[in-house]
């Protein structure tokens, strides 16, 4: 079986048509691991002697990114040594770095032969980590949202709505608790955005800060839309009479 | 020349091990000699039992930044979000050779342009690919792992305890209030300008010195600081992310190193005499605060090789069944 397939990754005559056969090739470093070490390293010295390598562009980022798009043919198409070499990952939608222990082992070989010798390197992004640490927060605030927004329908809110809001109070013995004011301002700020509610609780205005995507909001009901000129509408604190007059 | 036979050794040594096999060398100096294969006859598949001494390796991650998630309850919690970025055990530090049963953990990858020479030699020498970062953890002997073995973020365990260290944020020339926390003097009652000084710092001619290490202001933060006992709140095994509960030292970016939340404690009436370095591993206790020792996997988490690591779900800690804020009968 091993002879075969080192004979079969001879015959092609590209390195491109090598990479889609290895990645349609789940089991190949199963295979390997059986042949003897001399005839082991012959797929890797034919990788490292051809100089066909395209650039992997496995950066930092890439591969947090290919992990969670769904299908990311073209980038793993674009991983060539890293592809081979995390052969156990196998599946053709994953490009991840640094998830298995088991082909280690013949990843930093891989890495090994590619550093000594320059024309195979493989493309490595040297970025700044606190760009890489952003983009992560910013691809988990974003998933976070619309998770939220696919579980339950979260209106949208602006100042100058009249809604009717559901919350529920977990130190209150989990009551839910209905209140009914203006929104005089929203804070966007991804899964921490929130909205300020002003309303009248027996003649004294009072205004609360609400996560909007807080589970603890049970439903939110729009009763109705002012039409305002300003974002923060700080200026209804000293003419509640009049704009709350409901 | 020499490093390059070296390197070329180690990786036919690398060859040589199959990929299926975890193979416990004795980790002795001759860990680059090619008849290791014989020696790995001693294979043992995965994970081993933990001892109440045993101490596992930690590992390099990078702070993301903070957030908030809403638990099963409905509490908010600060959340601080690590990235363990393809860690790999560098190199391998025994009693033997070194003096000390340790693991080097790298983290990330570099260039070859970013590295010197030395350090060129050092990835060479051990057959790892190049890392951005490299510390070094202790380790029982026990706990000791091949080299190249990847340690992903499900070495820990949503639940657990963990110790993570860090260099906090610099801020710069700070006064004593600020700095230590000093109190400052009164706003008011005939106090005149010095609102935020420090005051006294001694006595009168008796020591006729200001004592050694006296807080006073100066440069703050940029220090390394240990926040212990953090609660991993979540594990993201695809990503190599884990959620962790409140703050960790450092700015987003900066490099953390995370550990399990453990101190030694030598049973005291048994060693009154001796010093603690004398001590012996064994006979120190370790603690791990509130968290069962057999949940962790020891001395790593092995992924299997037949899971789609891509499909794998996060793991959140278990917060218990009883619903925190209804009153208890």
């Amino acid at each position: 079986m091993d002879a075969d397939l080192i004979g079969k990754m001879k015959s092609f005559k590209s390195f491109h048509l090598l990479e889609n056969y290895l990645s349609n090739f789940k089991t190949l470093h199963f295979n390997c691991h059986k042949a003897p070490a001399s005839a082991l390293r012959q797929p890797f010295k034919f990788i490292s002697s051809s100089s066909l390598v395209k650039k992997n562009e496995v950066g930092p980022l890439k591969g947090f990114l290919a992990s969670h798009s769904t299908n990311s043919l073209p980038q793993v198409e674009k991983c060539t040594l890293r592809a081979v070499s995390h052969s156990s990952v196998s599946g053709p939608s994953f490009s991840f770095r640094s998830v298995a222990t088991m082909p280690d082992s013949q990843a930093s070989t891989v890495q090994e032969s590619s550093t000594a010798n320059p024309g195979v390197t493989p493309r490595i992004k040297f970025k700044r980590l606190d760009k890489t640490a952003k983009h992560i927060m910013q691809i988990l605030d974003k998933e976070a949202v619309e998770k939220v927004k696919a579980e339950r329908e979260i209106p949208d809110i602006k100042p100058g709505y009249i809604i009717q809001l559901k919350v529920e109070v977990p130190e209150n013995k989990r009551r839910v608790s209905q209140m009914k004011g203006i929104v005089i301002a929203r804070r966007n700020a991804g899964l921490n955005t929130t909205f300020r509610l002003r309303r009248l609780v027996a003649g004294v205005g009072i205004e609360s800060v609400f996560p909007l995507y807080s589970p603890n909001i049970k439903e939110i009901k729009v009763l109705d839309r002012k039409k305002v000129k300003k974002a923060k509408l700080y200026y209804l604190r000293d003419q509640m009479t009049d704009a709350l007059k409901k | 020349m020499s490093a390059a036979s070296r390197g070329l050794i180690s990786r036919f040594r690398l060859l040589s091990i199959g990929p299926r096999t975890y193979s416990f060398r004795s980790f002795s100096a001759e860990v680059a000699a090619l008849d290791d294969e014989s020696d790995g006859a001693a294979v043992e598949e995965g994970s081993r039992v933990m001892k109440p001494f045993s101490r596992r390796t930690g590992v390099i991650a990078v702070k993301c930044g903070m957030t908030a998630l809403w638990d099963k309850w409905g509490a908010r919690i600060p959340i601080s979000v690590l990235w363990v970025d393809d860690n790999i055990v560098s190199q391998v530090k025994t009693m033997e050779k070194e003096g000390i049963t340790a693991l080097q953990i790298g983290a990330g990858q570099k260039k070859e342009k970013h590295l010197t020479k030395p350090e060129m030699g050092h990835f060479r020498a051990q057959g790892v690919p190049l890392k951005r970062k490299l510390r070094e953890f202790p380790v029982t002997e026990d706990a000791l792992l091949p080299v190249g073995t990847s340690i992903t973020v499900r070495h820990f365990v949503p639940g657990q305890y963990v110790d993570v260290t860090g260099i906090t944020r610099g801020k710069g020339f700070q006064g004593g209030m600020k700095r230590w926390g000093f109190k400052g003097m009164p706003a008011s009652h005939g106090v005149s300008i010095t609102h935020r000084h420090i005051g006294s710092t001694g006595q009168r001619d008796a020591p006729g010195k200001v004592f050694k290490g006296k807080k006073m202001p100066g440069r703050m933060g940029g220090k390394q600081s240990t926040v212990k006992n953090v609660w991993v709140y979540k594990v993201d095994p695809q990503r190599n992310l884990m959620y962790v509960k409140g703050q960790v030292p450092g700015a987003e970016g900066n490099f953390v190193f995370v550990k399990d939340a453990a101190y030694m404690v030598p049973s005291r009436d048994k060693y009154k005499n001796k010093k603690y370095e004398d001590i012996s591993l064994e006979k120190k206790l370790m603690v791990y605060k509130k968290f069962d020792l057999s949940l962790l996997p020891f001395p790593t988490h092995f992924s299997s090789p037949y899971e789609d690591p891509s499909l794998l779900e996060p793991l959140v800690a278990d917060i218990g069944e009883t619903d925190p804020f209804m009153p208890a009968d």
